[in-house]
This record gives structure tokens, sequence and C-alpha cells, in this order.
């Protein structure tokens, strides 16, 4: 187990370099010019040369890249071009918001979404898992930023419950969290539901209906347990997305977060504050698929046998 | 055991009262700026790319500018010209204290004007030699050149007096965890994209006369909050979550209207919309095509149906408030669709069967470029049937908001729809000087007699007379070449709600600034 956890952490080191060249490399073919944004009414050409050469812009890309990766070897994310403050400060701003969202989010996703896929097997076919099936539709396929919307209307509008945006208090939380949840629900809920199903018509599970095991128990301890391999991984899978993917709900709320971060700077054309976003979820990618693999292995004995 | 309570009570009150006497109450508020504010990484003028309202409330600027963009006295109290241009005068109010306690002095001014010089900005004081500090309050700006517009550039919140000992101090943190300036609030706290907390300066003495309480603010705990979408800061507004929204979207304007607790208060406009015209493309290397472009567009028309009559149309390049925009009635661009018709039929474009004109063969296809914002493509696509009606065939083509503008430097557009905010007649040399073509001068105008012209407006007057005459002819010229043709003013609009927050009778000012917010108070 551990040879193979040392196997998997030594692969994500090229790519992590793969994933750093495709960043650097896509964000400055892309049409744009961070340089333009820094420039007001009445600054000389002069002065546009001077920002070019003060952050490096007017080098080749190649070196460019030389100069940024080492950097980020080192630990040094560079500072922000259109903000001036070092990038690292950025993400630790965000990324403690985006942790804290896509935390609570990924949880409710799992704890429902496993709830309502479980309710929605075992009741197959019956009206509880035809509700179920239709709200997962719907869920998966509202947009979040109507979602969000909506929820404040009735929640903070209408009742008063909680802020309508903002990130103050825990009470300013719960809506966001929702308003990302329902999707996540959905997912899992779906894929619990046709894992459950698939399981329950396997042999070993007739086998332990033969054997005459209460059906309760041949459920939530064999069943369960089998399908939750596909459910974890697509879980596992979801961290990155999670953590970047809120940008519509961050900005509904007007919550910080790296979503939002990194929009902002895509659009200003910050190459040092979008390549480090960038790099920050493939490393949360990368780590959920990892994650995923070693929970995998945890709960299939065959898999842990296979990698021993 | 009742009598005592209520002593205690009474005894509780005239302590409060004494320790909060009525001008100083415990007032707090709520506002979200617009959504163009969201995202100011600091409250550093020296490095500041763009500002926020903040500014104007943590510090203050030497000279004010009211709403119709005359010049007022707010830390100087006087100043002088020389006659040539050479020298500015300026005498500082007396007692002015930094939010440290440290004086505002004339030697705080040079310091802080050479400090400037080795700014990120320093090209606003890019004609000024150097500053000499006569006495305590008596500094003089000793000019290059004469710079009529140096007032302009010292009541901009890039030139809001710092304290140079405490920027020099915090070095690259300066603005983020500690902001001093001599404005009616201190910085509390600021959170980045999320809000800013300020409190009120209780030592304020020195408010400029355009307000009416020249003590200490009324409010003593004010909040702004950055919400980067507006239909959330509307919800937040509706809600009670925020007494009021620094800028209003024209689209909530109705919306506003049917909630009994809301208001509106209008602010002057500080946007112009216009299409640029690329002078080097065909078929607009001919001024006549330009000329007739720019009259197919119906500026009244798209004020009713693209904007519900909110603003006012433009007719040259400049904001109407500005007296450099007042050039001769007859050069003002506005709708005519006979003119432009006869125009193109003068330079040998023909109508065909279709509507479009022809000729040689070719026909009057043109490229009309626009960026995706909704506001944008709604507009883009009036101005596309309007052109049309003269006979033109523009082909919208619609770019990302954030990559357009590598597109203009191409150089291969031909027309295209776009909007700017500045409050200067300087504005015109930005997009139609010579040295920035393809961007900012998307129009790609390069003429050697505006070329003259724009010198001698930007560095040819001696005084502000002077200096509208000379962006007066330079406009004048601009606009008879017709590289742009103007299309609408937005007006900006605060909202607020009336249960929570008394307004001033007036606003003096170009926006809710640290000046206006003086007169502003919390109903308790």
């Amino acid at each position: 187990m551990l040879s193979y956890l040392i196997r998997r952490l030594l692969l994500l080191v090229p790519v992590f370099l793969a994933v750093s060249a495709v960043i650097f490399l896509i964000l400055h073919l892309i049409p744009g010019d961070p340089v333009d944004n820094l420039l007001r009414v009445g600054s000389s050409p002069a002065q546009r040369a001077e920002i070019e050469a003060r952050y490096g812009l007017d080098r080749p890309l190649v070196v460019q890249y030389g100069i940024w990766l080492g950097d980020v070897l080192r630990g040094d994310l560079g500072t922000s071009i259109v903000t001036r403050r070092p990038v690292s400060q950025l993400i630790g701003l965000a990324l403690p918001e985006s942790l804290k969202l896509g935390g609570f989010a990924l949880l409710l996703s799992s704890v429902g979404g496993i709830l309502l896929g479980v309710i929605a097997a075992r009741m197959r076919d019956r009206w509880p898992d035809r509700l179920i099936m239709g709200g997962v539709l719907l869920g998966s396929t509202l947009p979040s930023f109507w979602i969000g919307l909506l929820l404040i209307l009735l929640f903070s509008v209408q009742l008063g419950w909680f802020p309508v945006s903002g990130a103050r208090g825990w009470d300013s939380l719960v809506l966001p969290v929702i308003t990302i949840g329902i999707g996540g629900i959905a997912l899992v809920a779906r894929v619990t539901r046709v894992a459950m199903i698939d399981t329950a018509g396997r042999d070993f599970v007739l086998l332990l209906h033969a054997k005459g095991l209460p059906p309760e128990r041949i459920l939530w301890r064999h069943v369960l347990r089998h399908a939750m391999i596909p459910v974890v991984t697509i879980l596992a899978l979801r961290i990155g997305w999670v953590l970047g993917g809120a940008v519509t709900v961050e900005y509904v709320f007007a919550r910080p977060g790296l979503g939002s971060t990194l929009i902002k700077a895509l659009n200003q054309h910050d190459y040092p504050v979008v390549q480090a976003c960038l790099l920050m979820l493939a490393i949360a990618v990368l780590l959920g698929t990892l994650l995923g693999d070693i929970l995998q292995a945890a709960m299939d004995p065959r898999i842990r046998e296979s990698i021993a | 055991m009742f009598h005592t309570l209520r002593m205690r009570l009474l005894a509780g009150s005239t302590c409060a009262l004494a320790l909060f006497p009525l001008s100083l109450s415990a007032q707090e508020a709520v506002l979200a700026m617009g959504s163009a504010e969201v995202g100011v990484p600091n409250y550093n003028p020296l490095t500041a790319v763009n500002t926020n309202t903040a500014f104007s409330m943590i510090y203050d600027t030497l000279v004010e500018q009211d709403a119709d963009l005359t010049y007022h006295p707010h830390l100087a109290t006087s100043w002088e010209e020389a006659p040539d241009g050479k020298s500015w005068t300026f005498h500082l109010k007396p007692g002015i204290k930094f939010h440290n306690g440290d004086p505002l002095t004339s030697a705080t001014i040079v310091e802080w004007i050479d400090m400037y010089r080795k700014s990120e900005n320093s090209y606003m004081i890019d004609n000024v030699e150097k500053v000499e500090a006569v006495d305590d309050t008596t500094f003089k700006f000793v000019m290059k050149n004469p710079d009529p517009n140096l007032l302009y550039n010292l009541s901009s919140s890039f030139m809001a007096v710092i304290d140079p000992a405490v920027v020099k101090k915090d070095g690259e943190n300066y603005g983020i965890t500690e902001a001093i300036g001599t404005g009616p609030f201190k910085l509390e706290s600021f959170t980045l994209g999320q809000e800013t907390v300020l409190v009120r300066n209780d030592d304020y003495a020195w408010a400029s006369p355009l307000a009416e309480n020249q003590g200490p603010p009324h409010i003593a705990k004010l909040t702004l909050r950055e919400i980067p979408e507006d239909s959330t800061a509307f919800l937040e507004l509706k809600s009670g979550g925020v007494d009021g929204l620094l800028s209003l979207p024209t689209d909530y304007l109705s919306e506003i209207a049917t909630q009994a607790n809301l208001a509106v208060e209008k602010l002057p406009g500080d946007e112009v919309y216009y299409m640029p015209i690329n002078v080097t493309k065909e078929p607009f290397t001919d001024i006549k095509v330009r000329e007739a472009a720019a009259l197919a567009i119906n500026q009244d028309e798209i004020l009713k149906n693209v904007f519900s009559n909110y603003g006012m149309a433009a007719n040259n390049m400049l904001i109407s408030a500005l007296p450099e925009s007042k050039i001769d009635p007859s050069l003002l661009i506005s709708y005519n669709a006979d003119k432009a018709n006869a125009l193109l039929d003068e330079a040998g474009w023909k109508k065909g069967a279709d509507g479009i004109r022809e000729k040689d063969g070719k026909k009057l296809t043109v490229a009309l470029w626009t960026q995706s914002d909704s506001v944008f493509r709604r507009l883009t696509e009036v101005v596309q049937a309007e052109l049309k009606a003269v006979g033109f065939d523009p082909q919208i083509q619609t770019f990302d908001s954030s990559v357009i503008r590598d597109q203009y430097k191409t150089g291969n557009q031909q027309l295209a729809v776009r909007s700017y905010n500045w409050t200067n007649a300087d504005i015109i040399d930005w997009f139609f000087g010579g040295d920035r073509l393809g961007y900012p001068n998307v129009s790609m105008f390069n003429d050697p007699k505006a070329e003259e012209l724009r010198t001698k407006a930007m560095t040819g007057s001696a005084t502000q007379a002077e200096r509208i005459a000379n962006f007066l002819a330079y406009n004048s010229y601009v606009s008879g070449q017709f590289p742009y043709a103007p299309i609408y003013q937005p007006e900006k609009n605060m909202a607020y709600n009336k249960d929570r927050l008394v307004m001033p009778a007036v606003i003096h000012g170009g926006s809710m600034s640290g000046t206006v917010m003086q007169d502003v108070s919390v109903k308790e």
C-alpha cells in the first residue's frame, strides 16, 4: 500500500509540470494584455513600455515560463500585475472561503445525495423513486445562478432568515451552500441509485438473500458498501470542481473565493493570479483523484490486493 | 425599587447624552458600492489604478469639484495662478490633522509631491517642476509648462493628500491595513472584494464649503460593501440589508418607483457611448461616407427605445457638463437621414434593389464591432438597423470585453460601439491622438492639423480660459472630420432607503463623495 502511495505521488510530478506548461501557454496565447488595465487616460506609450518591462512581459515566452516555474517551485507565486498585491496573499484570502463553502457543499451533497439515492433504489419504480428522480432532474438542470437568486428572494427578502449576500457570519453560508449543494445532491443521488440497483442484482446479494439475512441488513451493510465505490470516485472528482466551479454562486452572493478571483483575473489578463488559481485547482483535482483511488482501495479488498 | 430603576435609567441617558452630544450621534449606515467599483486592491492613491468612493471618505483633496465641474476650496482655502501660468500659490486651511494626529503643513505637501513624482501615477504632475513651502500654510507649485489642468488633477482622488511619513513606514502594505488621510472618515477595516468599514473622524473641522455640515459627519460608522451582481445589490436594498446603492443600473429605476420606502437621487453622468469610425479602412477613408454613417445614428430614438428615456442624447465626444463640449452648434453631430443618403449618393454609393448601396460592383458591407455585455449587444443591434436604413450593410462582430482591446490593436475594425467614463476634455487626446493608433485610438485617426491643435490644447494653454478655447478648437476640428459618431450619455443614479437615510437637498459633487456624505444622516 505504501509503495503504491509513493508511486502515485511521484506520478503527480510530471502531471503537475505538464499542467503548469499548458496553463502558462494557453494563457499567454489568448488575445489580451494586462497592461491595458494599468493604463489610464493621459499615460504615454513610453509609460506602457516601462510597465511591460517591469513585469518582464517584454521577454520571450519561454524565458517568462522558466522564470515563473522557478519561482513557483521555490514557493513564490509572484505579484499580481493589476492589483500589485502578492498572489499568495490573494490566494490566502480566497482559498479558506472556497474551502469552507466547498467543504460544506460537498458534505451536504454526499449526505443528502446518498440518502436520497438509497431511498430511490429501495423504492424503485414507486412514487418516492419517481419523486426523487424528478427532483434530481430539476436539481441538475436548473442553473445555480437562478437557484441562488430564488433562494435569496424566498429566504432573505420574504422570510428574512438569512442575509442576502456577503461573507460575514455563518448564517451567510447557508444559502450559498444549499445553492451549490443542490447540483451535488442530484448527481450523487443518481449515481447512488444506479449503483445500488446494479449491486442489488449481483450474485453475492442473491446468495445473502438465500442465506436468509434480513433484507435491511443486506441493503445497508452489503449493498450500500459495494455501491459506494463509484459514489466516492464521483465525490473525490468533485473536490476540484467545488473549489473552482462556485464562480456564479460566489458572484450572486458577493462572496470571495477562488472561482471569482480566477474569473476576475482572467478578464483582466492578470497572468500571475490566473496561473496560481489554475494551479491550485489542478492540484485540488489531482489530490482529489488520488484520494478517490485511496478510498476505493480502502473500501474494496480486490483493489487493495491487486496493488499490494 | 421602581423609582431607583428610573433614576438609574435617567442617569444613564444623561451620561449617554454627555458622551454623544446631538452633533455626534451614533448613526450607522451600510452602502453598497457600484459593481464598477468592486475589487479595488488598496487605499493607496500613489499606486492606485482605480479608486472607489471610500477614497474620498478617507482622504481629502486640495481642491474639490462640484457637480457642474467647477472648482471649489477644500484643504486649500484659496489659490492664485500666475498670469503666465508658470506658478500656482495655494493656501492651506490651518489646523488640519491626519487621522494619526500628524499636522498637515506646507512641508507635508512638498514631501507628498516628491513622493508622487516617483510613483506610478506620476504623469499627473508631469508639468510640475517642484513645490516650494512659502510658510506653514502657503506653498507654491512651480511649473515646467503652464498646466491649467492642475486643478482637475488636484481634485482627483488619485491626488488625495496622504501622510508621507506613514506611506514611507508601511511601504508595500500601505493602504491595506492602514490608510491615513485627513478625511471625514477613518479606515477601520478593509477586506479585499468584500467591505470597507469606516468610522467617523471626530476631529474633522475642515470640510469643503460645498458641504453644509462643517463639523464631523453625522454618520459614526459607515460600511461600504462590494457586491458584483446588480440584482443581488438590489435585493439587499429591498430587504434592508443595505441602506443605499451608490450606483443603480437604469434597468431597476422602474422597480424602485414601485417601492414606497425607496428613492432615487440623480447624479451627473460621466459616461459617453460613441461609435468610432476607422478612417484608414475603406470605405471610411472617404469623409463623406464617414459623415453619412455618423448622421445615420438616431440618438433620440436610441435614448427612447434602448435606454427608456433615462439620460440624454450625445452629440459630440464630451459629456455635456464640460465647457469644452460647447462647440459651434453647426458642428454637433445629430441624426439626419436625408443628408446621410445624399452624401452616400454623392460619394458614388448607389442603392441596389435590396436597399444595400453599391459602388463599382462592391456592396457597402462594413464590420461593426461590439463587446459581449448585454447593453452593448442591444445598442449595437439598433445601430446596425439605423445604418442599414441609409444603405449600409453592417455585420456585427461580438468580442469578449477582455479581448476586444487587443482586437482593436490590429486596426481591422471599421465601425465599433464603445463607451468611456471621463470628465475631462483631454479624453479627445486619448482617443484621437496620432501616437495611440489601434487602442485607444480605435478610429486610427492621425491628422496633421488635429495633431497641431492637440499639442496646443494639451500643452500650449497658460490659463483655464485658454485651455477651454484650445480644446474647443481641437474638439470642433476632430468632430468635423467624423472619426466617430456620438450616441448617448447615461445618467448616474443612487438609490436609497427613505426610511433610513436623509439625503442633502442638493448633491454637491459628481458622486456620493466624502463631501456629500458630510450632509447625509440616518433617521433614528
